[in-house]
């Protein structure tokens, strides 16, 4: 094949070219990672939840940005509707907490252990809590601060201790840090506050049907059955600053597009001569076009081989060194980087095919 | 000569070639006209500058007259559609360069594959005859050379294998002895001479060296874009 053939002669820019094309690669890869990863943990806390339905104050539509504020009195009110198993108040506010040498901010979370709902998805180190002086931190955020199970956290002048490490609770600007429902109406100072319910409706009920028993008899409520809460919470994620990850991954195809343009016409410049030699002894109409497609093709393939050989230890490397940023790949975004590639291939053979028309087998005889 | 049953492999009437640049008109070649016979080696014989190889590019298909008309295997050239001069050039045409212009990223074997490649002959049946081209011009052991290690007289003879390899059957070589010493100059129209005689080729050879006259069937002169 004469594309390897040439690609092969000069190796070194060979290499260095496709290690250019994977690193562009790497680079959208990482962001799409980074998209799915945080997207999936921003929202991974309602997911699990236990809870059927979700009553939050008025014109509150999901837990990301919104604020909601209600009391004990919504409770009473709720629990007199029929099909609900229980209702669990939950308390969220941002705590800001000093560690040594620099100081962080904590999404808490106050909940009643006893009933276990609206407490941490998972427990990947450590118990749940047990009483008011515990706290469970989220697992990236404890190894970002080298924070162990058992050691001393200190939150607006209040000493807890570190009973476990939670999964599924980093929402990546900021993580969350469950606290009993009573600590965290202490630490915040207003003992009947919440933020909002999250109830278990009775089996065989429709939490729909539930979700609209409450807001008929509480219409000042946010009711909301779990799926459409998390798809609230969904599209609140895929809608904040999260797409700028999609422009900066398309400002990377664009400079990977224009990079392999530049490349492919330098080959095309240097192989002028022979260009013009292969369409005087008769070289048919698309040789010469094909030529260049196949040197695009083989530069994208092996930039994309090292990025996939590449992209796993990097990966892991990045979550050593900043273990908050949630990273999530999957065979489906490798597949969107590989067809994405191949049209970039393809348009960035354009500008090279184009120079090669204006190549004349008449040169060969100057 | 041979014309006399007729058979001309390439023939020009009153061909005319002018070049305009920056609205001044150059008259390459003027009102010219010859012919090229099958087993005939014929010589343009001339100086620089006085439009031989202009007419070489017209007898390749690669430049059509501004007046006058070019047959190429009896068919006037301006009724030949690109595609049919592209395969007319790959399978019936062979050319021989001053620089002789071998493929630096293809090793030997490969410049002559090519070309046959060019003309429909499936890979391993081209590569065989290819093998045989290079081993009838002695440079067979040179096939996975490249052609920046090799000398002017085994590129000459690559050359020439690339020419013929096609089953040409019109070789056109522009200045062929330019590049190269005396005697080796002198094996390449050897080369051809025998090539006309053994395998019935016809071959026009564009030059200003008076020794290729012994060669040569049919010596036109031109001075000037002008036949003498």
């Amino acid at each position: 094949m004469y594309a390897l053939k040439t690609l092969s002669r000069q190796y070194l820019r060979f290499i260095i070219t496709s290690i250019g094309i994977a690193l562009c690669l790497i680079l959208m890869l990482f962001l799409l990672a980074i998209y799915h990863g945080v997207a999936d943990a921003s929202v991974r806390y309602v997911r699990e939840s236990k809870a059927d339905v979700w009553v939050l104050q008025r014109h509150a539509a999901n837990l990301l940005r919104g604020t909601s504020i209600l009391t004990n009195r919504h409770g009473e009110l709720i629990k007199k509707v029929n099909g609900i198993k229980s209702i669990a108040p939950i308390l969220f506010f941002t705590a800001t907490v000093n560690l040594p040498g620099t100081t962080a901010s904590v999404h808490l979370v106050g909940y009643d252990p006893l009933t276990g709902i609206g407490g941490p998805p998972e427990i990947l180190k450590g118990d749940t809590l047990r009483d008011n002086d515990q706290i469970v931190l989220d697992n990236s955020f404890a190894a970002k601060y080298r924070i162990k199970v058992g050691d001393i956290f200190i939150i607006r002048d209040d000493t807890l201790t570190v009973a476990g490490l939670s999964g599924g609770t980093n929402l990546f600007v900021i993580q969350f840090a469950f606290i009993t429902l009573e600590k965290a109406r202490e630490l915040l100072g207003f003992p009947g506050i919440l933020s909002c319910y999250q109830i278990i409706v009775e089996p065989g009920l429709n939490p729909v049907t539930v979700a609209g028993q409450i807001r008929a008899v509480s219409p000042d409520l946010a009711v909301f059955d779990k799926a459409t809460f998390l798809n609230n919470n969904i599209h609140e994620a895929e809608t904040g600053v999260m797409p700028l990850l999609y422009i900066v991954a398309l400002i990377g195809a664009i400079v990977l597009t224009a990079l392999l343009s530049l490349i492919l016409s330098v080959y095309v410049l240097e192989q002028q001569r022979d260009y013009a030699i292969m369409k005087a002894l008769g070289a048919p109409s698309a040789f010469i076009p094909v030529i260049i497609i196949q040197q695009s093709l083989i530069l994208a393939g092996s930039g994309m081989t090292i990025a996939l050989l590449m992209f796993g230890p990097m990966l892991k490397a990045v979550g050593r060194f900043s273990p908050t940023i949630s990273a999530q790949t999957s065979v489906n975004q490798i597949l969107t980087v590989a067809s994405g590639l191949l049209i970039i291939s393809l348009l960035s053979s354009i500008l090279p095919l184009v120079r090669q028309r204006h190549i004349y087998p008449i040169e060969v005889f100057k | 000569m041979n014309d006399q049953n007729n058979i001309f492999t390439a023939e020009l009437v009153k061909v005319t070639k002018a070049f305009s640049r920056s609205g001044n008109e150059t008259i390459a070649v003027n009102n010219v006209s010859f012919r090229v016979c099958a087993r005939e080696l014929v010589l343009l014989l001339g100086p620089s500058g006085s439009g031989k190889t202009t007419l070489l590019t017209l007898l390749a298909g690669l430049q059509k007259p501004t007046s006058g008309d070019v047959f190429i295997f009896g068919k006037k050239v301006q009724d030949y559609s690109p595609g049919e001069l592209q395969r007319l050039r790959a399978s019936s045409m062979g050319f021989i360069f001053q620089t002789f212009c071998l493929l630096e990223n293809l090793n030997v074997l490969d410049n002559v594959t090519l070309v046959m490649k060019f003309a429909g002959t499936p890979g391993k049946s081209a590569r065989n005859h290819a093998v045989e081209c290079l081993e009838r011009f002695g440079v067979g052991h040179l096939r996975d050379e490249f052609p920046g290690k090799l000398s002017q007289g085994e590129k000459q003879r690559v050359a020439v294998a690339r020419a013929i390899a096609n089953g040409a059957r019109l070789i056109l070589a522009d200045e062929p002895t330019g590049s190269l010493a005396t005697e080796q100059g002198m094996a390449i129209i050897e080369f051809l001479h025998e090539s006309v005689t053994n395998d019935g080729l016809s071959v026009v050879i564009a030059s200003h060296d008076e020794r290729i006259m012994k060669y040569a069937d049919r010596v036109y002169r031109l001075r000037d874009g002008f036949l003498l």
